[in-house]
């Protein structure tokens, strides 16, 4: 594997996609919408921390094991970011993020 | 054998990239989550190609398997799917900013860091033939309660934390909650009992 | 299959924080089980008990150095001081939550525990010495106030804000870790002692770096969207208008000051070698912080949003003394901290008594002609006001006199100069309130509640504003005390 593809091409894999996630948090609109954003940008990272175990250090389980913290992370504030946005959903009756901006200014 | 695994990883990561795109783009928030799906498939199967096997499973079971079909609750629950007429995307210039941004931390920061980066990368260990040598499960599971095990202790508070707050915030009951009254309300109330004790006392 | 080799741990050195989450899981469920429904404030006088508690078992340790968990957690003097500031932020704004939670009709048992969790976070977040568990501790705390920001729920402001908290907090998150990604690319390593031995071995030229400097850079950000640098900090007047104000109390000080901390730890141990690329980067951050922190504020006719603003240009000067980077910059840093988070309670539990139930305008014109039916309470709020705005003989002008000349020692000259323009600035929007008090007529029927815990909380963080800006010396050698053994 590390002989086929250089580390490089796996980087700019996980940069991409991490740089999409960027773009889909910063802009969507529905809340949701933004969670997959910002879930997109932690699995890229992921993807990092699994190629430089591989190609680094193989012998040595560090990446993989911050990986599994990661994803662990993740799951935490997913499932309080969509509790949020349920409780919201109940009182706003919408979950576009520019109507819930009564707070500005 | 190498011409195979690059086309492999070529068709990955165009899966991972393709739906990515997808997700940020689509308007419809379930076709959104569905190619979320397809992107988290695509992030299992490259590290399936990268040889960590155990952490694939992970990625399927936690990210597919569970927040995936949060998400998808949690948008049957908030129900605001095809949005016709609702623009998916913020509109004008705070677009093309969001564009600018992305576009630049990947052209301007990311590819030359990596480009330029001397990786030292390690031959394979290991005789030729031979599978490599590679850290895998057995050591993760070692790793978990001798190097790792403060981390995981706190992951563990964490997800409990996570946990008693998702309820707490959701809990059903919570909408039913009274709502407090101002003290102009009150002291209303409190002249309008007054009021309505004294004719009683004539 | 060889044995499993668990190696030896030091839960010694764990003391303070395994006090913190043992009794917060014991609470939860004593919660549940034992205590009824409308009997919640006990729940909370056990979290005080706790915390302090915690803040005991830490005294024997003073003499105690020593690191565990494979070189990943530290107890040292500095993480002992910020264990008791921590623990008494924690402690002052339960009190102050006590009777704020029923009087709001938001009281739930969780929210004791909760609190407790955070304050666990921030044990963690000054006590860790490997980037992974520093992650976990920032998002611990994160994650626990997100669901404490949303608490005063009949209130859709709340809800807001807890989303966009979360929403930017996730963001950091994404942001933090990316960082970390790289930096393990480039050393090897996630541990703040390997970073540093990595960087000392090279011969420092920027072209080889660059991973490294892109992946501290991400970090950097990070840290500055959770302690709301500017530009980072748009999320600071919406998240602490809407968070229940006990939470908005407890955020202020207790998440930027553990976050400080632990961006003084990274930077001062692991990343001394690059410190002439984060320098100047740092001192550009610090500069425009406290000049829109402070000039954000003079506008404000909300007071939640004032002190939202204040604490932004607090954490500039705070990150003076980060910046320095000696030992006469941290000691300033921990005084400074400790100077900050009574004053700041203070000022928010005054808030908090002049809170009009199930209202949600924070003007500033309630607390006109407060010195006319409250005489103590204002006289109080003034204090707090003198302290942040520092003027002697408070703590805070003492806070801000030793981080000025830390910087000034440190030579960051013309940071120190930003900074005092700037508190001259800040002045004005401090002492309006003062002149509002002591000098208007009240405006409108304003009953202030106050109850044993909030003037507990008034109480305590008054005489000590007091007492630091009077005697200074015990505190200032305590700090100096602290980093007898800084990075060791």
């Amino acid at each position: 594997m590390t002989n086929a593809i250089p580390l490089e091409a796996v980087l700019v894999v996980a940069g991409a996609l991490f740089c999409i996630g960027l773009f889909g948090a910063l802009s969507r609109r529905n809340m949701v919408g933004i969670l997959m954003g910002v879930e997109l940008m932690l699995n890229a990272v992921n993807i990092n921390l699994v190629a430089f175990w591989r190609y680094l250090e193989p012998r040595f389980i560090t990446g993989q094991t911050f990986a599994l913290f990661v994803i662990a992370v993740a799951a935490a504030e997913a499932a309080v970011g969509l509790a949020m946005i349920i409780a919201i959903y109940r009182s706003w009756q919408t979950v576009n993020a520019d109507s819930v901006d009564s707070l500005r200014g | 054998m190498t011409l195979v695994i690059q086309l492999i990883f070529g068709l990955v990561a165009a899966l991972i990239i393709g739906a990515a795109m997808m997700v940020v783009l689509v308007r419809n928030v379930i076709h959104a989550a569905l190619w979320l799906i397809a992107c988290f498939f695509g992030v299992g199967a490259l590290y399936l190609l990268l040889q960590a096997e155990f952490l694939a499973v992970v990625q399927v079971l936690i990210y597919v398997g569970a927040i995936s079909i949060l998400i998808l609750f949690a948008i049957m629950l908030t129900r605001q799917v095809t949005g016709e007429g609702v623009r998916q995307l913020v509109g004008g210039w705070r677009l093309w900013l969001t564009v600018a941004i992305s576009a630049l931390l990947f052209a301007v920061v990311i590819v030359p860091t990596v480009a330029s980066q001397q990786w030292n990368v390690p031959p394979p260990l290991g005789p030729e033939g031979a599978p490599e040598p590679l850290a895998g499960p057995a050591e993760l599971g070692r790793g978990f309660v001798s190097e790792f095990l403060l981390q995981f202790e706190v992951a563990g508070v964490l997800l409990t934390v996570a946990l008693i707050g998702a309820i707490v915030v959701a809990y059903e009951e919570r909408a039913r909650r009274r709502r407090v009254l101002t003290l102009a309300e009150e002291h209303e109330l409190r002249k309008r009992a007054a009021a309505s004790d004294q004719p009683a006392g004539d | 299959m060889e044995p499993l080799q668990i190696p030896p741990v030091n839960l010694i050195l764990l003391a303070p924080l395994l006090t913190v989450v043992g009794w917060a899981s014991a609470l939860l469920l004593v919660d549940v089980f034992l205590i009824p429904e409308g009997k919640k404030k006990l729940t909370g006088y056990l979290a005080i008990a706790g915390l302090l508690v915690a803040g005991l078992v830490g005294l024997p340790l003073w003499n105690v150095s020593g690191s565990t968990f494979s070189g990943m957690l530290v107890l040292d003097r500095y993480s002992l001081s910020l264990t008791w500031i921590f623990v008494i932020v924690g402690a002052l704004s339960i009190a102050m939550a006590l009777d704020y939670l029923p009087r709001h009709g938001i009281e739930q048992g969780e929210f004791y525990p909760l609190i407790m969790f955070a304050v666990a976070g921030m044990i963690l977040l000054a006590q860790g010495t490997d980037l992974i568990v520093l992650f976990l501790g920032i998002e611990a705390l994160s994650i626990t106030l997100y669901i404490l920001t949303g608490f005063a729920y009949p209130r859709l402001t709340s809800e807001e804000a807890a989303m966009k908290y979360l929403v930017l907090g996730a963001f950091a998150a994404g942001f933090f870790v990316y960082g970390i990604a790289l930096v393990y690319g480039a050393t090897g390593t996630t541990s703040l002692a390997g970073i540093a031995e990595f960087l000392g071995r090279q011969t420092l030229v920027a072209e080889d770096q660059t991973l490294l400097l892109a992946g501290a850079g991400m970090v950097l950000i990070a840290f500055s969207f959770k302690t709301a640098l500017v530009p980072f900090h748009m999320w600071t007047p919406d998240v602490y208008e809407g968070s229940p104000t006990p939470v908005a109390a407890f955020m202020s000080v207790g998440t930027k000051g553990a976050a400080l901390a632990a961006l003084l730890r990274v930077l001062a141990f692991a990343f001394e070698g690059v410190q002439a690329y984060w320098l100047p980067v740092l001192a550009a951050l610090a500069a425009i912080t406290m000049v829109v922190g402070n000039l954000g504020a003079l506008g404000q006719t909300n007071v939640k949003r004032m002190l939202a603003y204040s604490s932004i240009g607090h954490a500039g000067y705070i990150l003076l003394g980060i910046m320095v980077a000696s030992e006469r910059g941290a000691e300033a840093f921990l005084f400074y901290l400790l100077a900050y988070a009574l004053t700041n309670l203070g000022a928010f539990g005054v808030v908090i008594a002049l809170e009009q139930q199930g209202e949600s305008v924070w003007s500033i014109e309630d607390f006109a002609g407060l010195y006319q039916r409250r005489p103590m309470l204002a006289v109080a709020m003034a204090l707090f006001m003198f302290s942040l705005a520092g003027v002697p003989p408070t703590a805070g002008f003492m806070a801000k006199f030793f981080i000025f000349t830390a910087a000034y020692e440190g030579g960051l000259g013309w940071l120190a100069l930003v900074g005092v323009i700037t508190s001259a600035i800040a002045a004005y929007f401090y002492l309006r309130v003062v002149v509002k008090m002591f000098m208007q007529e009240p405006a409108r029927e304003v009953q202030p509640e106050l109850n044993r815990g909030l003037n507990a909380d008034i109480i305590i963080a008054g005489v000590a504003t007091l007492l630091i800006g009077l005697v200074p010396t015990p505190f200032i050698f305590l700090a100096q005390q602290s980093l007898v053994a800084l990075g060791g």
